[in-house]
């Protein structure tokens, strides 16, 4: 055979073709667990998370001996949309990590692993019933709680001395009611310059589910009990809005600080632009590296009971996964009291097992304010979460966000603003 | 001995019956061999566009007609997503921020890149240090820019307010008011797109001939003049080009508003890709987001075959 230009071009080209062709099919593939006894494990996390699930991968390695975990990390910015595209294109990895509030779109559309096989009574019970909750799908559990946090209020001792505010409470019972942290803010806004701000709250972007927490602190909710019908356009949904909006017609908050804002919270505290900060406890050791001045924590406020947000996230094996048995004993293994606790304690994360609350944890940062975060998550009751946990909350997140931002920065009316809550919800969950 | 060519050559010239065929087929076959040829330089190529161009295109075409849940089979559903697109307030916002957007980016960043490539062009001292320096926005990722934009127009903490403050100018308000979170965006676009702008102007102006400007200025036109009537028709090509891209681009941004802005506040700098973003991967609403994708398709065609028609100096040269 002649060997000329065009046989070589011809067989380049398709050499190359099949190279394309072949890295296109696997591209997505989430890698390494193609072997009986490998699993692979997508999630996102910050440094502190990342060592600390590697040190559980590998504890379950050595106490599995032959069995291999992949650890894929990935940008939480871009995790649920891969996860998405890997389910919909049957690569998803055998199990990864969700949170509460996104995990009802998967289960609820039978692309999770029903666990009921795999956890009986006794390992149900071991969980803090609210945290539970959040992985069941009409009872069923398709994952496991693997931790959560909660916010609280961290403050600028520098200012709150100038503004001359010399105590903040110490319990959860004498924390501040609305009045009190209204009065609170007011005596920072008189002492503070006109480009310096009482308080920043954490509600932007994917962090809007936490003003729901207003919401509960006035008694109210967003969901009837059937977990479909809106209750939000209600007096108690009126006061928590008339008050949140306010923070910004008194200058509370910065004018940049709504919903849909691209600058975060912490961000204005750790330039002191915000004397307050609500916070998750997840966000600690960020606070310790980038505040550069004396600050310290308390409770949220509240009003007709106390309220915070559910944070934190489970753990579930995809229904697809050729390795059920195996990712299931992954799952257990994370949750176990041991694991648990070497965690939360090297992420300043909160646990979710019952023979946990109030262990002594040795959190590696601020233990001394960790405390207030842990009686904190206690606030969290079971009807909350049961609407957290509902499968429509993304498209009720969209909503939520939407309509806070024209009510802080449109000045939108509260009755309209509430009427279009309960018509975007309503038909989320139609 | 006589050689087979020979043989034709010498029948050629009495146009036997017999010879012509023989050419006929013989010039048919140079002719496949050729496409064939080019077919298989193209073939790649080809092969690439339609996995990752026609193929998604034909595939959001159909998804457009279906309902979604994020998982599974969509349910056909006809033309209610479009027709839902009319009566949905924020779809229409969308497009009027995308229009106006357009219309403040692609004329300015158009004007400042011609203004740069005939700067560039002049015997400006450092011109190579100047040209990286405009070049650069161009060649980071349009995330990292936008996240530099932030760090200029926070408002609390941003540079630009800062400066503003020192010089006895109050702050201004880049995100918590409409206008000027708009303005903000355009304006760290403009600092994006003015360096692609004056490398295509730029490769145009050295296409013309200093002859042109000679006799020009030798019949007495001024630097105004020149500028006028010469180098602006004879850049008209790469004007017709960049027209039709900026206003793609335009059209298409994304990445700048949402790291920006996020489409706030209020709707306020909300454009169509951002909506579809947010219908397709935030509420998994696919299906009505490749509706909002297919209308933005059909304006940037419509727009594209009418550029096309009206241009007279698209193929304009020496």
């Amino acid at each position: 055979m002649d060997f000329n230009r065009r046989v070589f071009l011809g067989a380049a080209g398709a050499v190359t073709a099949s190279g394309v062709l072949a890295g296109c099919a696997g591209f997505s593939r989430p890698s390494g667990s193609s072997g009986a006894d490998e699993l692979s494990f997508t999630t996102w996390g910050s440094e502190a998370e990342e060592a600390a699930f590697r040190a559980s991968i590998a504890a379950f390695e050595e106490a599995n001996p032959g069995t291999s975990i992949t650890l894929n990390l990935v940008p939480y910015e871009q995790m649920f949309e891969n996860i998405d595209a890997q389910l919909q294109s049957n690569t998803a990895p055998d199990v990864f990590r969700v949170d509460y509030s996104t995990l009802g779109a998967y289960s609820s559309q039978d692309q999770l692993l029903d666990l009921s096989s795999y956890f009986d009574v006794a390992d149900a019970d071991a969980f803090i019933p609210a945290f539970w909750r959040a992985v069941q799908f009409e009872g069923t559990p398709f994952g496991v709680p693997h931790q959560t946090d909660t916010s609280a209020v961290l403050y600028n001792r520098a200012a709150f001395e100038a503004a001359g505010i010399t105590s903040v409470p110490d319990t959860l019972e004498t924390a501040w009611t609305w009045q009190e942290f209204e009065q609170v803010a007011q005596q920072l806004r008189d002492s503070l310059p006109a480009d310096r701000y009482p308080f920043a709250y954490n509600w932007q972007q994917a962090g809007v589910t936490r003003w729901l927490s207003w919401l509960f602190q006035a008694g109210g909710r967003f969901l009837e009990d059937d977990l479909v019908t809106p209750a939000i356009d209600s007096p108690e949904g009126r006061k928590a809005l008339d008050f949140t909006k306010s923070f910004f017609t008194k200058n509370f908050v910065p004018a940049n600080s709504s919903v849909k804002s691209s600058t975060y919270a912490s961000d204005s505290f750790y330039s002191e632009t915000s004397a307050m900060l609500f916070a998750g406890n997840f966000l600690l050791p960020d606070v310790d590296s980038f505040a550069n001045f004396e600050w310290g924590a308390t409770y949220m406020p509240r009003d007709v009971r106390a309220a915070s947000d559910l944070g934190g996230n489970a753990l579930v094996a995809t229904a697809s996964t050729e390795k059920a048995e195996l990712a299931a004993e992954f799952l257990a293994f994370m949750v176990s009291e041991e694991q648990m606790r070497n965690f939360c304690a090297a992420t300043t994360e909160l646990p979710t097992l019952q023979s946990l609350v109030g262990a002594d944890i040795d959190f590696a940062t601020r233990p001394d304010i960790m405390p207030i975060f842990v009686e904190q998550a206690t606030t969290i009751q079971e009807s909350d979460v049961a609407q957290l946990a509902s499968p429509d909350m993304a498209s009720i997140n969209t909503v939520l966000s939407d309509q806070l931002e024209l009510a802080f920065t449109q000045g939108q009316s509260t009755d309209e603003t509430l009427a279009k809550i309960s018509e975007g919800i309503a038909a989320a969950t139609a | 001995m006589t050689t087979p060519v020979l043989e034709e050559a010498a029948a050629a010239p009495g146009g036997t019956p017999r010879a012509a065929p023989s050419r006929r087929r013989a010039s048919r076959r140079r002719a496949l061999n050729d496409a064939l040829a080019g077919y298989t330089f193209l073939l790649p190529n080809l092969l690439l566009l339609g996995v990752f161009l026609f193929l998604p295109l034909v595939w959001a075409v159909r998804l457009s007609f279906e309902r979604t849940g994020g998982f599974g089979d969509g349910e056909f559903v006809g033309l209610d997503n479009y027709i839902r697109l009319f009566g949905d307030p924020i779809f229409w916002q969308s497009t009027l921020n995308t229009a106006l957007f357009t219309v403040l980016t692609v004329p300015l960043s158009m004007i400042i890149g011609l203004a740069l490539a005939v700067l560039m062009n002049s015997v400006l001292p450092a011109r190579g240090l100047f040209r990286t320096i405009i070049v650069l926005p161009m060649v980071i990722s349009g995330v990292a820019t936008a996240l530099v934009g932030v760090l200029i127009f926070d408002q609390n903490i941003g540079i630009l307010n800062k400066l503003l403050r020192f010089v006895g100018l109050g702050a201004a308000p880049w995100q918590s008011d409409g206008a000027a979170a708009i303005l903000s965006v355009v304006l760290v676009t403009l600092w994006i797109r003015c360096g692609f702008n004056m490398l295509i102007y730029l490769a145009g102006l050295q296409g013309v001939s200093p002859e042109l400007y000679e006799s020009a200025r030798l019949d007495g036109a001024g630097a105004w003049n020149q500028f006028r009537y010469i180098t602006v028709p004879m850049v008209g090509p790469s004007t017709f080009f960049l027209l039709i891209m900026n206003v793609i681009y335009s059209f298409q941004v994304f990445d700048i508003v949402y790291v920006m802005t996020g489409g706030g506040p209020g709707y306020s700098t909300s454009v169509l890709v951002t909506y579809a973003y947010q219908n397709g991967f935030v509420t998994r609403d696919q299906g009505y987001a490749a509706a909002i994708g297919i209308v933005l398709l059909l304006i940037t065609l419509t727009f594209t075959f009418v550029q096309w028609r009206a241009s007279r100096t698209r193929d304009l040269v020496e």
